[in-house]
């Protein structure tokens, strides 16, 4: 159940995260870690992956929340992609497709970061 | 008259008769000049005199339980008292002629320094043997007290059973009484348990003040000899008192030979003696460090100090290595150990010696967990390199503090001289290490139990506060059931919901959820009821209470925490409900023809700004019919899982819904309950659940 993994990967200067398993108030501070990290690199164009993300609780989402004004303030974002129909809905609820872009795919974040670079 | 004036007097009375006594003998000397004792008792008269002196000098006594003090005061005394015999016998001198076994003083010169130094030599002997009483009862033992009176009576016996003794006669009862009282002096003199407990300094200055008094004991007895000037004098005064006298310098001549002895045997083994002895003065101590655990940096201080004691060390510090679940929270440049206390170092030495060069003690020791001893600190192979030390560090020692097998800290010892430590040393300071290592694990159990019934204590509190920020009652509405259940999955939970009579036709129903948890969540709860109930009724329009209260909130509210609400106002007269949602869970109307979900448009509070959310933000309009219920909930219900992790999900909550659709408020209420709980096959809930029934009962 506490079991939470974080990936990275970089594809033409675009930092990606992948998320697997738990993403809960145990494990939020290690995602938070991770964005931190691309953000004191200086790096503020920044894709989640959820495609193998099972749970999301309120803690998971704040961490969302915590960037987005900075990394937007670098004229970079936070794209969140790939998420299973359980995972959006949590994100629907709270009106986050209103506030970040959310994409069926990687491709289609990347595709949308190289456009506005 | 009081007492004390009795005492007094007394005092002075006997110092009086003494003198009184004095006199007289003086006199009667003095009209005997030519003929020898006027009577036989003069003698007697003479004794009386120091025996009133005695009660005197006893009267002021004050016992000293320093032998050393005693000593002192006998050198002191003995220095004096020749000093005085030299003037008067030598320098002045006596004058005597024989007349058969009698002395016949040649002039009145010779009777007055005579009875001078009588007097001197007689209460300087009293003082003496009341100053090696004190020493003798040092530390008694049973018969110590009793042994010594004897030794007195002895000498007591053997002077007055010389009363009215001609100077050079000798009687046989006096000569054994004498012989006795030798053997008597010998019993006690081998009395010296003091000498044992000196430090070693004490011990090089008893041998330096009783070979002194050997000394000047050996003058005066040459001076006071029979045939001497002095001995003269003492003799033509009384027989008795040159008994007296002598028989006092013999005691103490032999008791400080023996003290002299003694002290100088035990001079070699005092080194360890003084060692032993500061070991158990700080195994004493080390008891005491049980006390302190609840003081970290008094404990680390006495550890270092004490180190200081055992080992006589020049130098001491400690390093503690952090526990390891406290350095999963440091940054990397933070290291996990650090030095606690030092003595006589500084933390510039002290880094200088650990970061040099390949080999470091520190992580010998970690590494090892054994300790590390460096006999020659400047020439040692290992340590050359920190040669511009060499002039504080002679050798050096450290050593691991280990508890439950776990490293928690390094103690270092140095000395200025090479080969400074020794076996003994090594031994000492392990067992010290390892009591040490006790008293910091405990301040660190000590320190987490106190930190755990902190945060009990914060959570109760914060558990209480929730309590009461929930209504207490629910409004008791005409043609309206309304129920509510809230039930927090743990100690502090996030879910809040309300209810205010905004006017006596509108009913205002609040539900949300606060992400996160304990006290945060708390607090927000608390701000959000305050929002509640200041707005409803300036804000009746669900969106214009939404927007405002998104606003008061994101003011305060952390940016990685937010709040989901749903905000209902209720027309009891016409039935018609208007909502807006702040991206809570959409709500469920339960009509006669079908369950369906209500969700208007709406982001959560504190999640963005003010201008997006009050764009994005819509209101809802139903039209409630009899027999219509609406259900509010938070995700605790959906999210709810079996041990497997399957949710619960709004699909079944809608049927079991659909199923009790016709109930009572209660009865939907308990039926979606023992639904969730069926489901979750009694698991322990994972999250707050939380849900309102409203029942439109009018037709």
């Amino acid at each position: 159940m506490t079991n939470f993994k974080i990936n990275f990967r970089e594809s033409s200067n675009i930092q990606i995260i992948d998320l697997k398993g738990y993403l809960d108030a145990h494990t939020a501070p290690d995602f938070e870690n991770a964005i931190q990290k691309i953000i004191n690199n200086k790096q503020y164009n920044i894709i989640v992956n959820c495609k193998n993300l099972s749970y999301i609780s309120s803690a998971g989402l704040g961490v969302f929340m915590a960037y987005i004004e900075e990394v937007r303030k670098n004229k970079g974002d936070i794209k969140i992609t790939n998420m299973s129909s359980k995972i959006y809905n949590v994100f629907d609820i709270l009106g986050f497709p209103l506030l970040y872009e959310i994409m069926n795919t990687e491709e289609d974040a990347l595709k949308k970061f190289t456009k506005s670079i | 008259m009081n007492i004390k004036l009795i005492q007094r007097f007394g005092k002075i009375f006997y110092l009086i008769t003494g003198f009184t006594l004095f006199l007289i003998g003086l006199i009667l000397d003095v009209i005997g000049k030519n003929v020898g004792p006027v009577f036989a008792q003069v003698d007697l008269i003479k004794i009386g005199a120091f025996v009133a002196f005695y009660l005197f000098i006893q009267s002021y006594w004050k016992r000293e339980s320093i032998p050393l003090k005693r000593l002192t005061a006998i050198l002191i005394l003995g220095t004096v008292v020749l000093g005085i015999s030299l003037l008067l016998a030598v320098a002045i001198g006596t004058e005597f002629e024989f007349k058969g076994s009698s002395l016949i003083p040649n002039n009145y010169s010779t009777i007055f320094i005579s009875n001078a130094l009588a007097v001197i030599i007689g209460v300087a002997a009293i003082i003496f043997i009341l100053l090696l009483k004190d020493i003798l009862v040092y530390k008694p033992r049973r018969y110590t007290k009793r042994n010594f009176l004897i030794l007195v009576i002895g000498l007591l016996a053997a002077t007055f059973s010389a009363i009215s003794l001609n100077p050079y006669e000798s009687r046989l009862i006096t000569t054994i009484l004498f012989g006795i009282f030798v053997v008597l002096i010998l019993i006690n003199s081998f009395r010296m348990p003091w000498i044992v407990f000196l430090k070693k300094r004490e011990k090089v200055l008893t041998i330096v003040f009783t070979f002194s008094i050997l000394v000047i004991l050996t003058a005066l007895s040459i001076i006071f000899q029979d045939n001497s000037s002095a001995g003269k004098s003492i003799l033509y005064f009384s027989h008795s008192l040159k008994y007296f006298v002598d028989g006092t310098f013999l005691f103490v001549l032999l008791y400080s030979l023996i003290a002299f002895l003694s002290t100088i045997f035990h001079l070699p083994t005092s080194d360890t003696f003084d060692r032993k002895m500061s070991e158990v003065a700080s195994l004493h101590n080390l008891s005491k460090l049980v006390t302190q655990v609840l003081d970290f940096n008094e404990l680390v201080d006495s550890v270092t100090g004490m180190t200081l004691q055992v080992c006589e060390a020049k130098s001491s510090w400690l390093e503690i290595i952090q526990p390891a679940e406290k350095l999963k929270n440091l940054k990397p440049e933070q290291s996990g150990i650090y030095v606690a206390a030092q003595k006589n170092i500084s933390v510039l030495d002290i880094n200088h010696i650990n970061l040099s060069s390949s080999f470091t003690l520190r992580s010998s020791v970690i590494n090892d967990r054994k300790p590390v001893m460096i006999d020659d600190f400047k020439n040692d192979s290992r340590t050359e390199q920190l040669s511009n030390l060499g002039s504080k560090i002679g050798s050096i020692l450290a050593v691991p503090l280990i508890a439950r097998n776990e490293l928690v800290g390094i103690l270092y010892a140095t000395k200025e001289t090479e080969y400074g430590f020794d076996r003994e040393d090594l031994e000492v300071i392990s067992a010290f290490a390892d009591q040490a290592a006790v008293a910091v694990d405990n301040s660190r159990l000590i320190e987490k139990s106190f930190e755990r019934e902190r945060l009990m204590r914060e959570m109760n509190l914060a558990q209480e506060m929730q309590k009461k920020l929930l209504p207490q009652s629910i409004p008791n509405i005409e043609h309206i059931e309304l129920e509510a259940f809230s039930s927090p999955a743990f100690e502090v939970g996030g879910d809040y919901y309300d209810f205010m009579m905004i006017d006596d036709k509108r009913l205002a129903i609040v539900i949300g959820d606060v992400s996160g948890k304990g006290v945060s969540a708390a607090f927000y709860m608390a701000e959000m009821k305050g929002v509640f109930q200041s707005l409803c009724k300036i804000y009746p329009s669900p969106k214009d209470f939404l927007i405002n209260a998104n606003q008061a909130i994101s003011s305060s509210i952390d940016k990685r925490s937010f709040i989901s609400l749903i905000y209902a106002v209720l027309d009891i007269e016409t039935g018609v409900v208007t909502s807006a949602r702040a991206g809570h869970c959409p709500f469920i109307l339960a009509k006669e023809s079908d369950v369906s979900f209500i969700r208007p448009n709406g982001i959560g509070l504190g999640m963005g700004n003010s201008e997006l959310f009050a764009k994005y933000i819509q209101e809802s309009q139903t039209q409630l019919k009899s027999g219509d219920a609406v259900i509010f909930f938070t995700d605790g219900i959906t999210v709810a899982h079996t041990k497997d992790g399957d949710e619960f999900g709004y699909s079944r909550l809608l049927e079991a819904i659909k199923n009790n659709r016709n109930n009572s408020a209660i009865d939907i209420r308990d039926a979606i309950i023992l639904s969730v709980n069926k489901y979750m096959q009694n698991q322990p809930p994972h999250d707050d659940i939380t849900l309102i029934i409203l029942k439109w009962l009018r037709n």
